[in-house]
């Protein structure tokens, strides 16, 4: 990468930005699970790691999530812009360079601040923990020039009509910047009391609605069209997902204080958005489903259809108990629980990761012109994370009804902690099955790189995949 | 840009901006990937109408608020009465309830939902007299715990006996929350209907790259 900073434009090859955007991404990933794995260590064995507070769980939470949320998702997701957004414009990257520099001061920038939450430089806000100096990094270093690159690459193409994925990647790298600017206002802006609460969740809410989860939909929205070959079901479908994610999904942030003394009526408003949710995914989840009409064979055979259906899939349950969660009478008994912590691991290590873990194995073949070195350590990173993960999120699940039960019923404090202590074994079970797989997964992907099977000029990565 | 508004539900193209879609549409290779021009299956239609119907019977009338300070005084009242001297506080409360409820008290519902035990009873007590003595509406008081404190809604602008005006704490059946609700809905059912019907109607499909 150090390589290309300096050098002239036209001595970067195309994709080298999301190559190394790919490759960060995985690493991230290997990075963000790994402190998942050790943080639900500590919760299932209170004794492990003693004695050093930098190692203590409130040291070592954000950074889990920050790694995960910035490192893994955000990286995946920057990869992904980069060679669709030009692949769907039949053009180039608007700039390889630009794309570049994004990727190193998004890494510099990204090391320095988890390094910092890990000393404990913290705004003490859940998801917007960075310091303010770190949020004006992030805003001006990492999603600005990632913004510019998508937008110039998408007004410099060469077809008349704008792809769905692409009417996504061009809206959600705007509305981020937003989020990321007016979230973290409270810190920028000294502000307190209720109005800190209420944009430290409009923050939290909308990186959610605005970034992950359209630009996660938007990657299937080409994964499954291009892999597959056939056409996308319904450009009309795209256009009601589109809309109904920056209507709805825009509104409720107020929904995650439903025991908050904010007014009612915005309360009101906010819960019955949070079940509108539901309007954007189930446009999005008929119009994959239905694409994929006569090729339901590739879910079984094609890794990375396998990976997009079942982030597809994961989208039901997701938005199902993202919607009537939050409700009133259901949030009294479940907030502030594991079942929230499970429904935010559904979200990120299900949903979107499934469909991001697609995008990077598709582009990397693609842009390495290698075929993956191996199908079966491929598979094997599949049911690793999809075993993992639902082995969490049962587990969590269960977990946050024993603490909700234990929360309304006033039981004592203790015996919930003995109740629940079973399924914090089991978490740690399926987090540590996840971490496993991406170590197998980086090897799979590095041993792609210097060793795959060259792609032939004309041939797509996929058409090779059981192909000797 | 020409607007068509003879079949509005058909299309909003005139015959020129139809043909020239369909035309870009089928002759244009986003990357190698195409779309076909399918109308929302009207099971999924269905689907959405009823989303947004639960949306609004899931959250309305409010359930799953706390209680507010009115439900309780009528437990509160017999508190000190004569028939439950010399009762533990589960007999007593047990008496205090099953009478309230045998009186048809009009809160029987919400006390329901709101169990207390003698000892929560007698943490709020001195609160609710004292707001008796004051003439307040206890209906526009929460009780969280220990404390009563005056509910967020947001009703009319009532005269507050001090020459002034101030909010109505009353908990309403309909608040302005819903209201907002139909207004994002109608204008983005709206704003839908006229984003898709710019296109050519869903009777045309294209045919991709000559099949």
């Amino acid at each position: 990468m150090f390589k290309y900073l300096f050098a002239k434009a036209e001595d970067i090859p195309a994709g080298s930005a999301a190559v190394y955007f790919g490759f960060s991404s995985i690493v991230w990933f290997v990075i963000g699970t790994g402190l998942g794995s050790f943080n639900a260590a500590k919760l299932a064995f209170p004794d492990f790691v003693m004695g050093s507070e930098l190692l203590s769980f409130g040291h070592m939470r954000q950074v889990h999530v920050l790694a995960v949320i910035l490192g893994w998702i955000s990286m995946a997701f920057a990869m992904a812009m980069m060679y669709i957004t030009p692949a769907l414009g039949n053009t180039k990257l608007w700039s390889e360079k630009l794309g570049v520099w994004n990727c190193f001061l998004w890494n510099v920038g990204l090391s320095l601040g988890l390094f910092l939450l890990w000393l404990g430089v913290s705004s003490g806000r859940e998801y917007s923990d960075l310091p303010w100096f770190i949020d004006i990094v992030v805003i001006l270093g990492v999603l600005l020039p990632l913004g510019i690159n998508v937008w110039m690459t998408i007004k410099t193409r060469r077809t008349q009509g704008i792809y769905t994925t692409n009417w996504f990647f061009g809206a959600a790298t705007f509305m981020v910047i937003i989020v990321f600017t007016v979230g973290n206002s409270p810190e920028f802006f000294q502000l307190t009391g209720l109005t800190e609460a209420y944009l430290t969740w409009w923050f939290a809410h909308n990186v959610l609605g605005l970034w992950i989860t359209p630009v996660a939909a938007a990657i299937s929205y080409y994964v499954v069209p291009k892999v597959t070959g056939n056409p996308l079901y319904s450009h009309r479908i795209g256009h009601l997902h589109f809309w109904s994610v920056v209507v709805f999904y825009s509104t409720p942030a107020a929904h995650h204080l439903m025991s908050a003394p904010l007014p009612e009526w915005l309360k009101s408003f906010a819960s019955v958005e949070g079940v509108l949710i539901l309007v954007p995914a189930i446009a999005f989840v008929s119009n994959l489903l239905l694409t994929m009409t006569g090729k339901w064979r590739m879910f079984v055979e094609n890794i990375e259809i396998k990976f997009t259906i079942t982030g597809v899939l994961m989208a039901i349950p997701l938005n199902m108990q993202g919607g009537f969660q939050q409700t009133r009478a259901i949030n009294w008994y479940i907030h502030g629980t594991g079942w929230i912590v499970a429904h935010a691991h559904l979200a990120l290590l299900g949903f979107s990761t499934f469909l991001e873990a697609a995008a990077v194995y598709y582009g990397l073949q693609t842009l390495l012109r290698r075929k993956l070195y191996s199908l079966g350590l491929a598979n094997f990173h599949f049911w690793m994370l999809l075993i993992g993960f639902t082995t969490y999120w049962v587990s969590m699940t269960i977990a946050g009804l024993i603490q909700g039960a234990g929360k309304i019923y006033e039981v004592p404090y203790i015996d919930v902690i003995i109740a629940e202590h079973p399924y914090m074994i089991a978490r740690w079970v399926g987090g540590t099955m996840v971490f496993l797989g991406n170590c197998v997964w980086l090897y799979n992907m590095y041993k792609t790189a210097i060793a795959g099977t060259a792609i032939p000029e004309g041939r797509l990565p996929h058409e090779l995949a059981y192909e000797r | 840009m020409a607007w068509k508004f003879d079949n509005p539900l058909h299309t909003l193209c005139t015959d020129d901006q139809n043909e020239a879609a369909k035309k870009v549409w089928e002759g244009e290779s986003l990357g190698g990937i195409t779309e076909d021009n399918n109308r929302l299956p009207q099971p999924i239609l269905g689907l959405l109408v009823l989303t947004i119907i639960t949306a609004f019977l899931i959250t309305f009338p409010l359930w799953g608020q706390r209680p507010n300070a009115q439900i309780y005084e009528e437990y509160i009242a017999l508190m000190d009465s004569p028939a439950i001297k010399g009762k533990s506080d589960v007999e007593a409360m047990d008496y205090i309830v099953s009478t309230v409820k045998a009186s048809g008290s009009q809160w029987a519902a919400l006390q329901e939902r709101h169990p207390l035990e003698m000892d929560d009873l007698r943490l709020i007590k001195d609160a609710v007299i004292e707001l008796q003595r004051q003439g307040a509406d206890l209906r526009e008081y929460t009780v969280l715990g220990d404390r009563l404190v005056l509910a967020n809604f947001e009703g009319n602008w009532i005269p507050d006996g001090k020459g002034g005006e101030r909010r109505q704490r009353l908990q309403p059946w309909w608040d302005k929350g819903y209201t907002i609700d139909i207004f994002f809905i109608v204008i983005f059912c709206v704003a839908c209907v006229i984003v898709v019907k710019r296109l050519p109607d869903y009777g045309w499909e294209p045919t991709h790259h000559g099949h």
